[in-house]
């Protein structure tokens, strides 16, 4: 049974405003509360999206490690050659190959590409691998257009060594970004220019594969390079079969540093462990806005239930003249939920604009996206439940007062 | 008096005790999240060499491509190229000196059980121990003329001492590295500036560096780059020494310069020197040379993290939702007082007197949530340090100073927040509540 | 009107069991105006908690206008309180942030009036305790007389078949006591049945009817015609002894 003389919201808005600076106190914390949580769930949000990125390579079944040398007869050649028959002949592995950088691990390799020779061209920047023909199966890569490299296109590159192998394979991102005007199946066999006026021929596009530094701007932008490295350290990327990493992560590492006693084995690392460091901070980020959002949220529920309680303390006579006049239950109920959801109101649109207002400097002084819209009213309905939830048990309790007290002195 | 406040006030406290505790963890909850930032904030914007901060300044020099700035808008290089390095530590312009590079070798201990590891190493020259206060713990740092003979001396950290020598004083001890023997003629005490403004292009906060050699052995034992090479056109040739020639940066630099005039003078001379370079074919840019004293540079990196800026704001929110929640529970508490404060005022207390009386119930609540709030705030910088692991270990230590900037904070924001209320409280006329209506 | 047949009230503590009410017998005729006094202790605020449906009691029979309440449940109740009884308290209990309107406004709300109808009664009840021109004001603006017509209006203004009056001049002094008493006859007159509660014998001269409460029983009934002198010195013997 519906009837608006039950929904009191004139005389409770009247009494609210003999009684502003309890009200005011609420809603001003509800509008901050409203204010942290919608923008944490933003950051939260834009941080969760950056880490589901796919690095394009097997992370599940994959890691890698650095072989360094040292001993003065330390043969590297012949080691790389070796240890990479090792490691692809052992049952378990699927491939492996020696890379300059891992990528999303942090560290790497970068050069500027131009579709034109000339120093006073700029290039497009990207991610630079130095890899051998089993790159594809190692590092689970689709070729999208043209061909995979062949053996014999790789070369030895020497620590100083300046130019280029004539030839390349890019992603598609990459593609896309060089010729822009054009669709990226049509970049295969056209030349670009490194070092301002060196010529290398594309071959080959691969789907994805990203750069070693998460937070680059460009960081779809890889090329793959046929060439084998003489750095004195080298790195090797091992893919697995689903579900042998761990047990092969130990085997590779002690059959590599028995065969070999001039260099040593070091950072035996999980693809899965790397995207972890790399994307750590993300990771903390996102766990610490949770906990203050979880936080803040009781907190404020907890002032509420604290501020609402003593109003029903302090109206108790008044609860129970009311229940005297003709009040059910109900009615008493229904009183302090709305009053609620009235202050509520009025802190969830002051926490709509504060919510915009704290976005708009996080866009300026941190460069973070604008909010979407609609976070705001959804912002304003979680906060109006928590008010409501947090107001029913004093509002119960306020039921519960009897009518009998009307009639107590004192 | 102030000890009749004092007992009023524990028995108030004693009398609400729900209502008391949920504004000790309101204030406590508020304290502990913004101590934990302001300790993250505090630690990573420290001033990692206070008593000459201001007189170490980064050597930068513009060397780069004449089409396009190092960075935007018209930043110069953050490092040096080699033959820039060399050449401003040929000058010796300055008080003191040091032009740096990190590297990396493997170390071969003695013994057959002690395996080789692979250490990170810092190329530096001489004057790096005694301008950077670093602490020795055996031995010293080495000589110029040590330094131009390029003497394969080395100087230890204390954990890399303990590691290859189990902690015994080494120095005179030889130590193979990267396949050469050398003679270590120091042991470092425990050093970790925070940051380690030193170097941060690879990152404000990592650790030190395992050894200390000349920076010269670079060239000597061709030794790799470590950190951030950048270049604007490649090496020409394919040599060592065309690398180190090459137009790749690489090296950072600092200089000792006591007073201004000595840094006016040393800026001409970098102008200058920029000038002799154009005159030689280098430096197509515009002159564009900068020194940057040790605070102005981790501005200039932006040492202090984002990430970091933006918890610390929204902590300060936290807070004031922490305090607002605290004045709404002080005015319920106090207005529940109003039968005793009216009795008190008829008996002829003083405003004043009831003013200051619940002004130390709130003071005591403000402390109460204050150390509360310490403990939340250690539990926040083990949450973090947890979190962020190795990055954030020289960052979550509380020290003296944050104790004490806790125990005010709280103490100031709970008065401010007991202002209000106890304002009001002390405004109820003295008869009003005498009434039995 | 009000038929209370062997009503008992027992309030239990884990310690001890004390009766309020022991097998309480009253009726009141439509139209009447009964005072109900007795000592401090006597039951009398049971009695008239139990007559409003404020309370429920433990054995006997209550009918009220004929409806048996014994077992409604408190839903049923209140809406017998709103529509049925108008109540005045000896604290007047108005709502100290409404304003006079909103205070008469309160239990024609839980009545579920349209607006205008609500409206109506509001004015037609103030102007009937004089204070129409006073409807914007605070009940704290007012004085404790004034404070008392208003929560006559309140009552009045569901048009109650039953008026509770609970020490309604207890807080007043005897000139504004006077100016109350006068209203509540004005009203009887017209037709309300009226039941007062006092301890003060003088006050319960005034109505029709007085009934004195001890030891939780009716021990006494009178007509105001046969009121005699002797019956004031037996109350205050009752009230010395307490």
């Amino acid at each position: 049974m519906f009837n608006s003389s039950s929904w009191e919201v004139g005389p409770i808005l009247r009494a609210l405003m003999r009684n502003k600076v309890g009200a005011l106190l609420i809603a001003i914390q509800i509008a901050v509360t409203m204010c942290i949580i919608v923008n944490a769930i933003h950051i939260i949000l834009e941080r969760q999206e950056l880490m589901a990125r796919d690095s394009g390579i097997d992370e599940a079944n994959s890691f890698h490690l650095i072989s360094t040398g040292f001993a003065n007869d330390f043969n590297e050649q012949v080691t790389i050659e070796t240890d990479l028959n090792t490691i692809r002949a052992l049952p378990g592995v699927i491939d492996a190959v020696q890379i300059n950088a891992i990528p999303i691990s942090g560290g790497g390799w970068s050069m500027g590409l131009q579709t034109q020779p000339g120093a006073e061209f700029d290039g497009v920047g990207t991610a630079v691998y130095m890899v051998d023909e089993h790159v594809l199966e190692a590092l689970d890569l689709e070729l999208i257009a043209g061909e995979a490299f062949k053996p014999t296109h790789v070369r030895w590159r020497e620590r100083a060594q300046t130019n280029w192998p004539d030839q390349t394979i890019i992603t598609k991102a990459m593609a896309e970004s060089l010729f822009p005007e054009e669709p990226w199946q049509q970049v295969v066999g056209k030349t670009v220019y490194i070092n301002d006026n060196e010529p290398i021929l594309i071959m080959g596009i691969i789907d994805k594969l990203q750069a070693p530094w998460v937070g680059w701007n460009n960081v779809e932008h890889a090329m793959l390079s046929p060439e084998k490295t003489l750095f004195s350290s080298s790195r090797y990327l091992v893919r697995t079969e689903p579900g042998r990493r761990d047990e092969l992560m130990p085997k590779v590492e002690e059959i590599l540093a028995e065969s070999n006693k001039g260099r040593i084995i070091r950072d035996v690392t999980s693809m899965m462990d790397t995207r972890e460091r790399s994307y750590r901070r993300h990771g903390a980020m996102i766990k610490i806005l949770t906990t203050v959002m979880v936080i803040l949220t009781v907190v404020t529920a907890l002032g509420i239930v604290g501020l609402a309680s003593f109003s029903v303390n302090r109206r108790r006579k008044q609860i129970g003249t009311r229940r005297a006049l003709g009040a059910s239950q109900s009615a008493i109920l229904r009183y302090f939920m709305l009053e609620n959801f009235l202050i509520s109101t009025v802190g969830v649109v002051l926490g709509a604009a504060l919510t915009i207002g704290l976005n708009i400097y996080l866009v300026q002084a941190f460069s973070l996206d604008r909010i979407d819209w609609y976070f705001i009213p959804l912002g304003m309905l979680v906060l109006w439940m928590v008010g409501q939830l947090a107001v029913f048990g004093p509002a119960k309790r306020a039921a519960g007062i009897a009518p009998a007290i009307a009639t107590r002195t004192v | 008096m102030f000890s009749y406040y004092l007992r009023l006030a524990l028995l108030s406290i004693k009398r609400n005790p729900i209502l008391s505790s949920l504004m000790v963890a309101a204030i406590a909850l508020g304290i502990g999240a913004s101590m934990t930032t302001i300790t993250v904030n505090y630690l990573m914007s420290a001033d990692p060499i206070p008593h000459k901060s201001d007189e170490l300044f980064y050597v930068q020099v513009d060397s780069w491509d004449p089409n396009d700035p190092y960075d935007e808008p018209n930043e110069p290089p953050d490092q040096l190229t080699w033959t820039d390095a060399n050449n401003l530590m040929n000058a010796r312009k300055a008080t003191r000196q040091v032009a740096m590079a990190s590297s990396g070798a493997v170390i071969e201990p003695h013994g057959q059980d002690s395996k080789p590891f692979n250490a990170g190493i810092r190329l530096t020259f001489a004057d790096f121990f005694p301008m950077f206060d670093v602490p020795f713990l055996y031995g010293s740092g080495w000589s110029e003329s040590q330094d131009l003979a390029r003497e394969q001396i080395v100087v230890l950290s204390r954990e890399t001492n303990e590691r290859v020598f189990g902690g015994e004083n080494s120095v005179g001890r030889s130590i193979r590295i990267g396949g050469n023997q050398f003679t270590v003629v120091g042991v470092l005490n425990h050093w970790q500036p925070v940051p380690k403004f030193y170097d941060v292009t690879t990152g404000a906060f990592n650790e030190t560096e395992d050894l200390f050699m000349p920076f010269l052995l670079k060239e000597e034992l061709e030794l790799p780059n470590g950190g951030n090479t950048n270049c604007w056109k490649s090496p020409e040739g394919d040599s060592f020494k065309a690398f180190l020639q090459s137009e790749c940066v690489n090296y950072q630099m600092w200089v000792e310069l006591p007073t201004e005039r000595d840094k006016q003078d040393y800026l001409a001379f970098l102008n200058s020197y920029a000038d002799d370079q154009k005159a030689l074919g280098r430096f197509p840019r515009p002159l564009n040379n900068r020194l940057s004293n040790v605070m102005q540079w981790m501005e200039i990196q932006e040492v202090v993290a984002d990430d970091a800026r933006i918890m610390l704001w929204l902590s300060f929110m936290f807070l004031l939702v922490c305090l607002l929640n605290t004045i709404g529970l002080l005015l319920s508490k106090f207005s529940g007082k109003a039968a005793e404060i009216g009795l008190r005022r008829a008996v002829g207390a003083s405003k004043g007197d009831l003013f200051m009386q619940h002004l130390v119930e709130t003071a005591c609540i403000g402390i109460a949530g204050g150390i509360a709030g310490l403990g939340l705030a250690m539990l926040g910088l083990l949450g973090i340090g947890s979190l962020y692991g190795d990055f954030a270990e020289n960052l979550t230590s509380l020290d003296l100073t944050m104790v004490a900037v806790a125990l005010l904070l709280a103490l100031v924001s709970s008065i401010a927040a007991g202002l209000y209320p106890t304002w009001r409280a002390c405004n109820i006329a003295p008869a009003s509540q005498l009434k039995s209506q | 009107m009000l038929k209370m047949n062997n009503v008992t009230k027992v309030f239990r503590t884990d310690l001890v069991e004390t009766h309020a009410l022991r097998d309480f017998n009253l009726h009141v005729q439509e139209g009447d105006f009964v005072a109900v006094t007795g000592p401090s202790g006597s039951g009398k605020t049971t009695f008239l908690n139990i007559a409003g449906l404020l309370e429920t009691f433990n054995g006997g029979q209550y009918h009220l206008d004929g409806l048996d309440v014994s077992n409604l449940s408190d839903k049923e109740r209140s809406r017998i309180r709103n529509e049925k009884i108008g109540f005045i308290f000896q604290g007047f209990n108005l709502i100290p942030d409404l304003n006079l309107f909103d205070n008469v406004d309160v239990p024609l709300r839980y009545r579920g009036f349209r607006s205008a109808e609500r409206k109506r009664r509001i004015e037609q009840s103030l102007e009937m305790v004089g204070l129409a021109s006073r409807m914007k004001h605070l009940p704290s603006q007012l004085s404790g007389g004034q404070q008392q017509r208003v929560a006559i209006a309140r009552a009045l203004a569901g048009e109650p078949r039953f008026l509770l009056a609970d020490e309604p001049t207890g807080n007043l002094d005897s000139k504004m006591a006077h100016s109350v008493m006068d209203l509540l006859k004005d009203i009887n007159a017209r037709g309300t049945t009226i039941v007062m509660v006092t301890h003060d014998p003088l006050l319960a001269k005034q109505a029709r009817r007085n009934i004195f409460v001890r030891d939780g029983k009716v021990s006494e009934l009178h007509e105001v015609s046969a009121f005699a002198e002797d019956e004031t010195a037996a109350s205050k013997v009752a009230n010395s002894k307490q």
